[in-house]
């Protein structure tokens, strides 16, 4: 267990990663985390655009990553997964699969490990299909890439997988083309190609965002039961609260490339300690909103890299900023069991949310 | 139906339908029924969602009502004047009453133009006003949407997508428009900006009194903005009600089924509410099924439903709704 207690860097931002175990290890369940990204940095043209970023998922858990255009939650996926773009570059951190640090993988060892140990979908499903190719033969294919199997035993396989995704007359469907298929049923082709050899992590970049709010339920409930059912660990990556609120068992808010809070999911929403996050659950309209009265703002804009400070990120958009969050970085201090937020002024946050209220 | 003049817009039975042809090989023909049949009125002031899923006919009559598109038959009003059958000349002046937001702010805008060349377009192209009076009246529209008049001369790509569609906004306001149709305005904006913009467009709303057409699909979007909310399902409504009743009482499946798949942003909430997903997907509007085009996927379909559509009835509190269940 020391292997993820430790790592507190300077920035204290490596205390995050106990976020997701604490009470297990109050009541002796030995429930180790499946997936442990440790004080990741990744620099691109000079500028930390993700800068000590640390979280740790349970099996069969799912750790949202939430945040704006530009935070960094995407690169912090795509870094997981050894697919950063030539331009970013990890400069710090493990990625940990159990003890294994893919971080230090091979791009040979890490084809190995890209779908079998860890997958990904992306948010626009008809991108990431080849066009020409059958969806069977697709999903056929990630299955043979790990396993050496007949291309007859690995249809099988793909035909099970589409009934598992809910994709209803699987035998017509497996000889079809991507273009034949709703973006809807594209998005579960995805999710069988990224599940057919049972990763244990699956990494969901934005995968409904694409879809209309009726198909996105449908996602949502096959990535459910998924999670039940295989016990596979998910890292979703979203802007949208209220998906968050459907799914995620913990949280970690991302604001200039930072983890701003991390925390379970019910105290993230019932007791937001950072102020970015109480303005971000703030300006979402609520049901016991007055209508047409004003929503909380966060004004301004998100910094650009090249503007980052040496202090608190959000400190030019903060209404509690103070000369201390200019000058210093605040750490990711403890909250609460498994909650944690870098703020200095964590204990005036009632005077954001309660004009919120 | 007589035309009442103080309605800012008044759609009366409009249908858009597109003659499609096969594949390359097909010899078949088919018409795509995009819109099929729907009346809608929107008083001063006031704002109407117009909710449902891709494909099911907002955006085509959205475009329809500024004249983007031509509609196959029926009529549609402009602060009194008809939209349908106007020469060129006609539709011009009514254009000046009714604007569009879009969606995606970047591609609304001309990157090679100053955001001052742009909000000032409507009003040179019309000869309003020139000189100094229309940098004086940009100027005006800028701090109106909350930017600054010297930022008239900068371009697009200087400002954030927030900004940008206050650009938009104000481009939008120049001709001080009746009704402006704002087709999923905040849907690619982050979700802080978000709320700065649905501020701007009610405060707006209480200074000029403009009248929006808000085509969503964040219910709670509209449950903040709206007055009075109509469901479209397949070319047709399927329920209108006015945001009170509409929210406290939604009496269409498809209506609750699309309430019941909106997440709601707290854990509590979402996780204890009722859970009603539809199956199946939207069929294809080429394609409509007989009878009431729900039934494929509704949970209350009976042998009715198959064979006869239910036409929008009012009930009780006033909700008029399509169905013969509910």
């Amino acid at each position: 267990m020391g292997m993820v207690m430790g790592t507190g860097t300077g920035t204290g931002a490596g205390t995050g990663v106990a976020a997701g175990i604490g009470t297990h290890m109050d009541t002796g369940i030995d429930l180790r985390p499946l997936l442990t990204v440790d004080d990741l940095t990744i620099e691109i043209g000079g500028a930390h655009v993700v800068d000590g970023v640390s979280f740790a998922v349970l099996p069969g858990q799912v750790m949202a990553l939430v945040g704006e255009s530009g935070c960094g939650k995407s690169l912090t996926a795509f870094a997981m997964l050894g697919l950063l773009p030539p331009a970013a570059k990890r400069r710090a951190g493990k990625i940990l699969l159990e003890d294994t640090d893919l971080a230090a993988f091979s791009e040979r060892q890490l084809r190995k490990a890209r779908g079998k140990d860890i997958s990904i979908i992306f948010q626009e499903p008809s991108a990431s299909l080849d066009p020409l190719t059958t969806v069977g033969t697709q999903i056929a294919g990630a299955y043979r890439q790990h396993n050496s199997v007949s291309q007859r035993v690995a249809l099988a396989k793909a035909r099970d997988m589409l009934v598992a995704v809910g994709i209803p007359d699987p035998d017509r469907r497996l000889h079809q083309y991507p273009f034949e298929l709703s973006g809807g049923m594209c998005q579960r082709i995805m999710i069988a190609i990224a599940l057919i050899c049972d990763p244990r992590v699956l990494v969901a970049d934005e995968p409904t965002t694409a879809l209309d709010v009726t198909i996105q339920a449908q996602i949502l409930d096959v990535m459910k039961k998924l999670v039940a059912e295989r016990g596979t660990s998910i890292v979703l990556i979203t802007h949208d609260m209220g998906v968050v609120a459907d799914i995620a068992d913990h949280v970690a808010v991302m604001y200039a490339g930072r983890i701003a809070e991390i925390a379970p999911v019910r105290d993230l929403f019932r007791q937001p300690a950072h102020p970015y996050t109480a303005l971000l659950l703030a300006s979402v309209p609520k049901l016991d909103h007055a209508p047409k009265a004003d929503l909380a703002t966060i004004e301004g804009s998100v910094p650009q890299p090249h503007e980052f400070g040496v202090g608190c990120r959000f400190v030019e958009r903060c209404p509690l900023a103070t000369q201390k969050c200019r000058d210093e970085q605040p750490p990711l201090f403890a909250r609460g069991p498994e909650h944690r937020a870098a703020c200095w002024h964590s204990d005036r946050i009632g005077e954001i949310t309660g004009v919120a209220a | 139906m007589s035309a009442d003049l103080g309605n800012v817009l008044e759609v009366r039975d409009v249908a858009v339908h597109f003659e499609g042809r096969g594949g390359m090989f097909s010899r078949s023909s088919h018409t795509v029924k995009a819109v099929n049949g729907v009346d809608l009125v929107i008083k001063p002031g006031e704002t109407v969602a117009l909710v449902g899923e891709s494909g099911c006919g907002k955006s085509t009559l959205s475009n329809a009502i500024v004249g983007l598109q031509k509609p196959t038959a029926g009529s549609i009003r402009i602060g009194g004047d008809e939209v349908v059958g106007a020469s060129r000349q006609q539709l011009n002046d009514i254009r000046r009453k009714v604007q569009m937001i879009f969606q995606d702010p970047a591609l609304s805008l001309d990157p090679r133009s100053t955001v001052g060349a742009t909000i000032g377009e409507p009003l040179t192209v019309r000869g309003i006003v020139k000189g100094q009076a229309l940098k004086e009246r940009v100027g005006q529209l800028l701090t109106q949407v909350g930017l600054r008049a010297e930022h008239a001369d900068r371009y697009p790509h200087q400002f954030s997508g927030g900004q940008r569609q206050r650009i938009v906004i104000a481009r939008a306001l120049a001709l001080e428009p009746e009704l402006v149709v704002c087709d999923e305005p905040v849907s690619a904006l982050d979700v802080s900006v978000r709320a700065q913009i649905l501020n701007l467009l009610v405060a707006l709303q209480k200074r000029t009194g403009v009248s929006y057409l808000f085509v969503s699909h964040d219910l709670a979007v509209v449950r903040h903005i709206c007055d009075r909310v109509v469901v479209m399902y397949l070319g047709r409504f399927v329920e209108m009600a006015d945001r009170d009743t509409f929210f406290a009482n939604p009496k269409h499946p498809y209506t609750r089924a699309l309430m019941s798949a909106v997440p709601e942003a707290d854990p509590e909430v979402q996780r204890g509410k009722q859970r009603f997903i539809l199956t199946g997907e939207l069929p294809s509007p080429s394609n409509i099924p007989t009878g009431c085009a729900f039934h494929t996927r509704c949970p209350l379909a009976t042998d009715i439903c198959s064979h006869v559509r239910p036409e929008l009835t009012p009930r009780a509190d006033g909700a008029l709704v399509a169905c013969h269940h509910a």
